[in-house]
């Protein structure tokens, strides 16, 4: 893979160079779109959970520990918006001109890393505002955000390739983000959750991403370092099929556009 | 040997893809139906085509609409690949796609000029040093710096042309884009496919204008209905 995007390093760093100033041609408060999504969303629940429904879920301040799993979610859920429907915007390209097409999910991937990084500088003055204890343990969000990462890749190269061939999946995909949203602990935490739910919950990878890069940051609470490299091995395995799936269907794409 | 293309076969359905079943796709997989076979609604955009290309030759391909010409450009891109036989290219391809493929509305035109290089293989230090080159070529002047939403389809035109042309490939593939653009532009873009021949770049062009083809063809291959029924020069 690396080699192949290696000789197609230039396109990639355009590609995500054009999905960035398009988005924000002609708008008047630009780049601070990319901080609003996860800020409004965080306010939202903060009025909900302390009026409307007052339940406690946690110690934390509730506005820190919203921002905390709707940091990562928002990286994941617009990584896909972006990149499922990808191949088929471009078709015009796929159909005309040969490039590793996995350039295309991926910067959509790369522009949601960049509202990301933007949203985090957010997280920091959340931190400072609400005097946060920091310890050691916050350097954990490096390599689980690694994970993320890669976890997104995977997934955005799949969906954008059957994207390719059965429409129904960008349909589908508005609805599917939204139940994975409730499938993990972004607006509740996994201490209160019964034993046997633990178990359904933590099928889903993001479960424990989302829950770890906020306790290790908001609580300062370590990872169990076996959970961690279990998971490592699962996203890489997922990563590697669903790469080697990309690939498979790449070759039919301007075929069945 | 540039292109070589031997006992090329390639398939094709006539409904869209999206409109099988996944039932039907799961059986399929299961039941590996061999390649000549035809299925419903299935036909053949090439039968047995098999040529070569040497360097630096400028090969014409001419024949009636889905006679197979696009569909040889986009083997030879490697954008499609074939249902039998075998497809070898030696080079960096640059096919010269229609009017504004790859174009952003939004982004002006200097901006488009990096897109559209880089999609045709170009560095960007590369794209860079061509850029004087390619704005002058163009004839767009100061509207370069304007969103290419804002332009005539000649201007359009214009600009992905001169992209294209500047690029270092070693092939390229020309697809009856020359039919639009005004007479002056024309004839400089003649001038270029010429020049081009000098440097001994292969080219591979389509065009329905019969006048054209035998000024600046080495090379004609007549193709009807998927098969090549005659080669001339």
């Amino acid at each position: 893979m690396f080699t192949r995007l290696i000789a197609y390093k230039d396109l990639f760093l355009i590609f995500i160079w054009r999905e960035f100033s398009i988005r924000y041609k002609q708008s008047i408060i630009g780049i601070l779109w990319a901080v609003l999504q996860p800020l409004s969303m965080m306010l939202l629940f903060t009025f909900i959970f302390t009026y409307v429904m007052p339940i406690r879920i946690t110690k934390c301040p509730y506005a820190l520990f919203f921002y905390a799993g709707l940091l990562p979610w928002s990286f994941f859920s617009s990584s896909l918006n972006y990149a499922i429907p990808s191949l088929t915007n471009h078709y015009n390209l796929v159909t005309k001109i040969y490039f590793p097409r996995e350039i295309l999910p991926l910067s959509g991937v790369a522009v949601a890393f960049i509202d990301f990084l933007l949203a985090c500088g957010v997280y920091v003055l959340l931190l400072i505002a609400f005097k946060a204890r920091i310890c050691w343990n916050i350097l954990w969000f490096v390599p689980l955000f690694a994970l993320l990462l890669v976890f997104t890749a995977g997934v955005a190269m799949v969906l954008a390739a059957l994207n390719v061939y059965y429409h129904d999946v960008r349909l589908a995909s508005s609805f599917l983000i939204q139940l994975w949203f409730f499938a993990s602990p972004v607006i509740y935490s996994m201490d209160q959750v019964s034993l046997k739910l633990k178990l359904i919950l933590f099928l889903n990878p993001l479960t424990f991403i989302i829950e770890n890069m906020r306790r290790c940051v908001i609580e300062g609470r370590g990872v169990v370092l076996w959970q961690f490299l279990f998971m490592t091995i699962f996203v890489m395995l997922f990563f590697l099929l669903s790469y080697k799936l990309f690939l498979s269907t790449e070759k039919k794409f301007a075929d069945v556009i | 040997m540039m292109i070589i293309l031997e006992r090329v076969w390639k398939k094709y359905y006539f409904h869209q893809v999206f409109h099988r079943s996944l039932r039907e796709d799961i059986v399929n997989f299961f039941k590996k139906r061999p390649k000549n076979e035809m299925g419903k609604g299935e036909f053949w955009a090439l039968k047995d085509i098999t040529f070569r290309v040497r360097k630096g030759e400028c090969v014409g391909l001419y024949g009636p609409n889905g006679a197979g010409k696009s569909t040889i450009l986009k083997l030879i891109a490697r954008v499609t690949y074939p249902t039998k036989g075998t497809v070898t290219v030696k080079g960096r391809v640059a096919p010269l796609i229609e009017i504004g493929a790859g174009f952003h509305p939004d982004l002006t035109g200097r901006e488009n000029i990096y897109i559209n290089g880089a999609i045709l293989g170009m560095r960007i230090k590369e794209i860079k040093q061509k850029i004087p080159q390619i704005v002058e070529f163009s004839e767009l002047g100061e509207f370069i710096d304007m969103p290419v939403k804002k332009y005539s389809s000649g201007m359009y035109l214009k600009l992905g042309f001169a992209v294209a042309i500047h690029s270092e490939a070693d092939i390229f593939l020309i697809d009856e884009i020359l039919a639009v653009g005004d007479e002056a532009f024309q004839k400089k873009c003649l001038e270029k496919i010429e020049e081009l021949k000098r440097r001994s770049k292969t080219i591979l062009f389509v065009t329905h204008n019969r006048r054209l083809m035998e000024k600046i063809a080495n090379r004609t291959f007549f193709l009807k209905k998927g098969e090549m029924t005659k080669v001339v020069g």
